[in-house]
């Protein structure tokens, strides 16, 4: 099988290439075509297969993630839609839950009414109202007044409707006719329910996510149709896929309907990315560490499994959204974040950013402003002449400039301001790693930290000595970890069910009845991808909280068929959950089933390996040795530091720090007391001081 | 002396022990006023009682006080000769000792490093019930007294030592409704708060203690920094503004209805005092009287601090003790913002708010350009019945809106000032309670008329599907929140009782009532004022307003002077005419 994974980022278009039969990897990096991504792409994949020596026509899968769906809700760029709701509640989108996004503010703009998804006059309301008792109708669904508003909206120009029912989660069948008499009237219209994409209940988050839905449908649909184009005229039958905020694939088709799944396309691959190179070491407890420029994203990998977030926990841009996704925790901290004094002399860094233009100080395009990255030039961390490969010169007495003038303002001299930024920001990435872990219940030490993206590598070491993290590994290629992520998982595929039952009152016929609908639903979605069903494996799972309870967590549901003792053993996991999430458990409580959840996983072929580094040996890996300034016991001092080329490193020879290693995507960073060990499967291991 | 590196360090990590144990709290609470409406608060403490650090997720009611509540502890166990040792955890929720109303109940875990004590971290949270005349802890609007208003907490040792003292919850358990919800919600305070103590402890430990002490004082000075550079930046001189709350709408007595709230800003440098003279006597016998300490000072900080220092021009800034340096707060002994023990408290929410607003009208004169028009107030309302799982409570925070800003339109329905609570999701309201929501929307044909215009108000409709009660306490049914610069004000909340073909027009404070299942309430909520005059607000807008069905054309053309055609396009020349 060869494969071509693609990570568009903001700046760069990350690809690679991968033959699952021979085993070879190509990597490759363009600069990302902002108004038409698929420009990047379609000439990444030109040069990446040449340089393979492979034919694009030849290319069996193209396994993508993307931002387009992220971007458009951010600059809220979608299309004009409308909305089609229950009678009595137009507003559920604009009132949101009454409450403000800032405590401390007049001035403050809240987002869902100063951005609307759905503007009001497109909002209309129809008869019709089901009952949180799911078998009751109390009014029934007026269908002419559907037809009414479906030709009214279709008038005023939308391009696709939400429908949005209350407890529509229960009882789909309003939300499904409402959408049939919508298409009939206006065929070309992009139409989604609430039942369908989010079927939870929470009817602000879940109209909210409908609406995003169809807000941006248009413009995904058109882009994956481009895309499938421009693929098909370079000779490429590839199937297409997307990578989902869940960490799952998608086939085009799926994510065409519903786009709302890719809002953490890019960051989920990611993770996938940093847990499959942990896994090559056979590190199965992981913290996925991917810095960027402006922003660092956090990912919790336990025994081998990805954590997905809580559906209260997902947003975008201040909105809610009720789709799975993995819970990736994210900070404005990343190497163009800007360290400065505020009016009252409090020294911060972040979570402002000096982005890709101007950048850093050292980038010479403009930048004024002291970043983390001049920090690191400043204190010999990065070599200018090796920056990106040596394909970008970093300008030293720029980066020594503003750090020089931070340091006055500081009270300080440049080297302890330079240290100071970068000890500030790696204490705000240890804060946000401890809020998923110590805070969690999870201790750190038994964790691995795997340090990816441009500036991860940087920073590792440091961050993870903080937490006491005893390891970081660092990948074959950081830079494009997310890419490699793409072509490392499966199909996914998931639905949800809210139950509201007590746990002592349960029928496990009842229960037993719903997954198997469930089962049914997602076999159906397989076989829509051409898939056979029996190739897929399906999980249940539960979200459970304590009767009273306003915030679930998830557990798995035993295998096998379900009876009284396996509702017990699964009751028994979530207080085990709860007192370990929380520290605190109400073991006598009543214990309320709020949500059912079935994941259909159909195998895709993944990548395996990298090819293996031959190995060198120090001698030769040594491109020279410079200063480089750490912080020992004893205060800030000048080391002599060896830069290593890491393509030349010996294989399992432990290196001291301190150390400096230099690829083309990242520099790493060793510290005094710490030991480097390249490893055979092509990453690197640092081991921190006892 | 401490390098600004490390005051920036320890500062961050405050911070996280202050969201980690507001977020467990509110994710294992039970009662949906902590769960969903978030009216919670968490933080940490110095041992001088100086707030260091508070949870971002709670309402800022809840949080604010704390400090008070500390040192409120502190004088009453002084007074008793009680003193505070490792393993202690106390309860404390007495309105004249620093809480800010008695349900407001705080759990508090004095830290200790040997026998020195180094901080503390607490954790206060809105109960469902704290065992009043009538079920719940809202709308109690008829209690005569602070003994009426339900159980007195001043300084109780719940954790002796590390000790459970059983008799105290026991006692809890015998006198508060719903004690499964409510107990177990006490619990996760306790829980949440001594998440937080070990937490500090590591820190303090990371640090040491002199460094620790020396980061925080630099943070406290950094905070008060920025609040008196703010106030420096502002002219010398005093601003006064009033406002006025219903009360009672329906009392005989005019001692207890239309009553005056009255605030002097007064700015001298780089100081700020606020004087809230000219604000009417305290009513004696019914709880609408503001806690001076946890009340009355949290709406002027809150205000003062969302307006020269608002977070969407300023970014984050640290809450903490600092902040509140620079201004002085006084209040003549008697009146409704300083009452006398035993005058009651419980329903203060309504007029502390109202008392923020003031603040803002009064500032309004000195910077024009970071007000709002007047907000619109909010009401509470305590549903409760029987079922076959026994007695059910559910409090319900109906929402106002905010007046016109310079350049933008007042916040719709939303939580205003002093409050920032959610509300409860209609789906979550109707599977677990026999109730039902019949309509929840914004309110249409209401708006405070600006150039910039007014929030708009809500209308929500609520159902009871069984026989029950209800209690209600708001405000804001008499007076109309002003417009400002020009701007017209807005309109009043309103509440009807329907029962059968019977609508009632319902005072803006309701003593718990019998109600049988099919009875409705229907809320119109408030419109915040307008900024501006109605007449210079862009054309366009007020054609967006009457698109959306917000506004009709004819209101267009009386309250903005914008004509529009029958398709609903702006006519130039007819709006030219109307705004010569």
């Amino acid at each position: 099988m060869r494969m071509i994974g693609i990570d568009v980022g903001g700046t760069f278009t990350d690809l690679v290439f991968a033959d699952t039969g021979s085993g070879q990897v190509t990597i490759h990096k363009v600069s990302t075509t902002p108004a038409d991504p698929s420009q990047g792409m379609m000439t990444g994949m030109e040069q990446l297969c040449a340089r393979a020596g492979v034919k694009l026509s030849d290319i069996d899968t193209v396994l993508h993630a993307t931002t387009i769906a992220t971007n458009a809700v951010l600059e809220h760029n979608g299309c004009e839609a409308g909305m089609i709701t229950t009678e009595g509640f137009r507003d559920v989108l604009h009132i949101g839950r009454h409450q403000r996004p800032q405590h401390y503010s007049i001035r403050q703009e809240i987002p869902w009414q100063s951005q609307p998804l759905v503007k009001r006059r497109h909002r209309l309301t129809v008869k019709e109202r089901l009952t949180a008792d799911r078998s009751t109708v109390l009014e029934p669904l007026d269908e002419a007044g559907v037809r009414n508003a479906a030709r009214v909206l279709k008038a005023a120009g939308v391009e696709a409707i939400a429908i949005c029912f209350l407890f529509s989660y229960l009882n789909p069948s309003h939300e499904k006719r409402a959408a049939a008499i919508v298409r009939e009237e206006y065929p070309a219209c992009f139409v989604t329910t609430s039942s369908d994409i989010a079927p939870q209940f929470r009817e602000f988050e879940r109209f909210t996510t409908a609406a995003m839905n169809a807000f941006i449908g248009p413009k995904v649909r058109k882009y994956i149709a481009r895309l499938a184009e421009e693929l098909a005229a370079r000779g490429l039958t590839a199937d297409l896929r997307i990578m989902r905020s869940n960490g799952g694939i998608a086939t085009a088709a799926l994510i065409g309907a519903l786009p709302v799944l890719t809002l953490l396309s890019g960051p989920a691959a990611g993770v996938l990315g940093g847990a499959w190179s942990g896994a090559l070491s056979g590190r199965k407890n992981l913290i996925t560490f991917d810095i960027g420029g402006t922003s660092a994203d956090i990912g919790i990998v336990l025994n081998g499994g990805f954590i997905e977030s809580a559906a209260r926990d997902t947003q975008i841009g201040g909105y809610p959204v009720l789709v799975p996704m993995l819970d990736i925790h994210t900070i404005g901290a990343g190497g163009g974040s800007i360290a400065h004094l505020d009016t009252a002399g409090a020294f911060r860094v972040g979570p402002r950013s000096a982005g890709a233009v101007p950048g850093p100080a050292a980038y010479g395009r403009g930048g004024t402003l002291p970043t983390v990255t001049d920090a690191n030039l400043v204190l010999g961390r990065l070599d200018a002449a090796h920056f990106l490969g040596g394909g970008m010169r970093l300008d030293e007495a720029a980066s020594a400039k503003v750090i020089g003038e931070l340091a006055t303002q500081l009270h300080l001299n440049a080297q302890a301001a330079a240290e100071g930024v970068l000890t500030v920001i790696n204490a705000n990435m240890a804060n946000a790693i401890r809020s998923r872990t110590v805070e969690k219940g999870l201790d750190p030490r038994d964790f691995c930290l795997v340090a990816f993206g441009g500036a991860g590598p940087l920073h590792g070491a440091e961050v993870a000595a903080i937490l006491g993290i005893p390891e970081v590994l660092v990948p074959s290629h950081p830079g494009i970890c997310s890419a490699m992520g793409l072509m490392t998982t499966d199909l996914k595929y998931d639905t949800v069910r809210t139950v509201f039952a007590r746990s002592d009152r349960l029928d496990p016929a009842t229960l037993a009845a719903d997954f198997q609908a469930m089962a049914g639903d997602l076999e159906a979605q397989v076989r829509q991808d051409g898939i056979d069903p029996a190739a897929a494996t399906f999980r249940r799972a539960a979200d459970l909280r304590y009767f009273g309870q306003g915030y679930e967590l998830r557990v798995d549901v035993p295998d096998g068929d379900l009876d009284a003792a396996k509702l017990t053993e699964m009751v028994g996991d979530f207080h085990a959950r709860h007192a370990t999430e929380y520290g605190h458990g109400f073991p006598d409580k009543p214990v309320e089933v709020v949500n059912v959840r079935l994941t259909g996983t159909a195998p895709s072929e993944t990548l395996r390996a990298v090819p293996a580094p031959t190995g060198g040996s120090l001698a030769a890996a040594l491109a020279r040795r410079a200063p480089c300034v750490f912080r020992t016991a004893a205060g800030l001092r000048e080391f002599d530091t060896p830069r290593y080329e890491r393509d030349l490193l010996p294989i399992g020879e432990p290196i001291p720090g301190p150390a400096i290693v230099l690829q083309t995507d990242s520099t790493t960073v060793v510290p005094p007391g710490a030991t480097l060990t390249a490893l055979a499967d092509g990453n690197l291991i640092i081991r921190l001081g006892a | 002396m401490v390098d600004p590196v490390t005051v920036s360090v320890i500062h961050g990590a405050l911070e996280t022990i202050a969201v980690e144990m507001g977020f467990k709290l509110m994710r294992m609470a039970h009662s949906s006023i902590i769960r969903e409406s978030e009216d919670f608060g968490a933080a940490i403490i110095d041992r001088h009682g100086r707030g260091l650090a508070e949870s971002a997720q709670s309402t800022p009611l809840q949080s604010g006080p704390i400090p008070g509540y500390i040192r409120g502890i502190k004088r009453q166990m002084e007074k008793r000769g009680e003193t505070l040792r490792p393993g202690d955890v106390i309860m404390h929720n007495d309105p004249y000792g620093g809480a800010s109303h008695g349900p407001d109940v705080a759990f508090v875990v004095p830290v200790f490093i040997g026998e020195q004590l180094v901080g503390f971290t607490a954790t206060t949270a809105h109960h469902l019930d704290i065992g009043a005349l009538t079920p719940g802890s809202c709308g109690i609007v008829d209690a005569i007294d602070a003994y009426a208003e339900g159980l007195q907490f001043k300084a109780i040792k719940v954790y002796d030592r590390g000790v459970r003292v059983e008799p105290v919850w026991q006692i809890l358990h015998d006198n508060i409704r719903a004690p499964e919800l409510v107990v177990g919600d006490m619990e996760a305070q306790v829980a949440a708060a001594r998440i937080g103590a070990e937490r500090l402890l590591d820190l303090i430990g990371r640090y040491g203690m002199a460094t620790f002490d020396a980061a925080c004082e630099a943070a406290l000075a950094h905070t008060e920094k920025l609040m008196r550079q703010a106030i420096a930046s502002l002219p010398d001189g005093s601003w006064t503004a009033h406002t006025f709350i219903d009360g009672f709408e329906d009392s005989d007595d005019p001692a207890r209805r239309d009553l005056r709230i009255q605030a002097t800003v007064t700015i001298a440098g780089d100081s700020l005092t606020v004087d809230l003279t000219g604000t009417a006597p305290q009513v004696s016998d019914r709880p609408i009287n503001m806690p001076f300490e946890g009340t009355v000072d949290i709406a002027v900080w809150l205000t003062i601090r969302s307006i020269l220092l608002d977070t969407a021009v300023f970014g984050h800034i640290p809450v903490n003790e600092g902040l509140t340096r620079p201004i002085t707060i006084t209040a003549p002994k008697g009146c409704l913002a300083n009452p006398i023990f035993p005058a009651p408290t419980i329903a203060r929410f309504s007029p502390g708010n109202q008392l923020a607003d003031t603040v803002m009208k009064a500032l309004a004169q000195v910077v024009p350009e970071r007000v709002s028009a007047g907000i619109g107030n909010l009401r509470v309302m305590a549903f409760s019945g029987e079922t076959a799982d026994g007695p059910w409570v559910h409090m319900e925070i109906f929402e106002g809106s905010y007046g016109g800003r310079q350049g933008s339109d007042g916040m719709d329905a939303v939580d205003t000032l002093f409050a920032n609570t959610r509300n409860n999701p209609v789906e979550d309201v109707e599977s677990h309670l026999p109730l039902r929501v019949r309509r929840y929307e914004l309110r249409e044909g209401a708006v405070g008329a600006g150039r910039w215009r007014g929030g708009l108000g809500s209308v929500r409709e609520f159902e009871l599907l069984a026989d029950g009660g209800v209690s209600i306490e708001g405000d804001g049914h008499t007076y109309r929140p002003w417009g400002f610069d020009g701007g017209s004000d807005g309109h009043t909340a309103n509440m009807q009782l329907i029962s059968g073909n019977i609508s009632t027009n319902m005072p803006s404070k309701m003593p718990y009532r019998r109600l049988r299942a099919g009875d409705r309430f229907q809320c119109a909520g408030p419109a915040g004022g307008g900024y501006g005059p109605p007449r210079q607000r862009d054309p366009e807008s007020v054609r967006a307003d009457v698109l959306d069905g917000l506004l009709t054309s004819d209101a267009a053309r009386t309250a903005f002077g914008v004509a529009l055609t029958a398709t609903l396009a702006v006519d130039v020349a007819g709006t030219a005419l109307l705004r010569e």
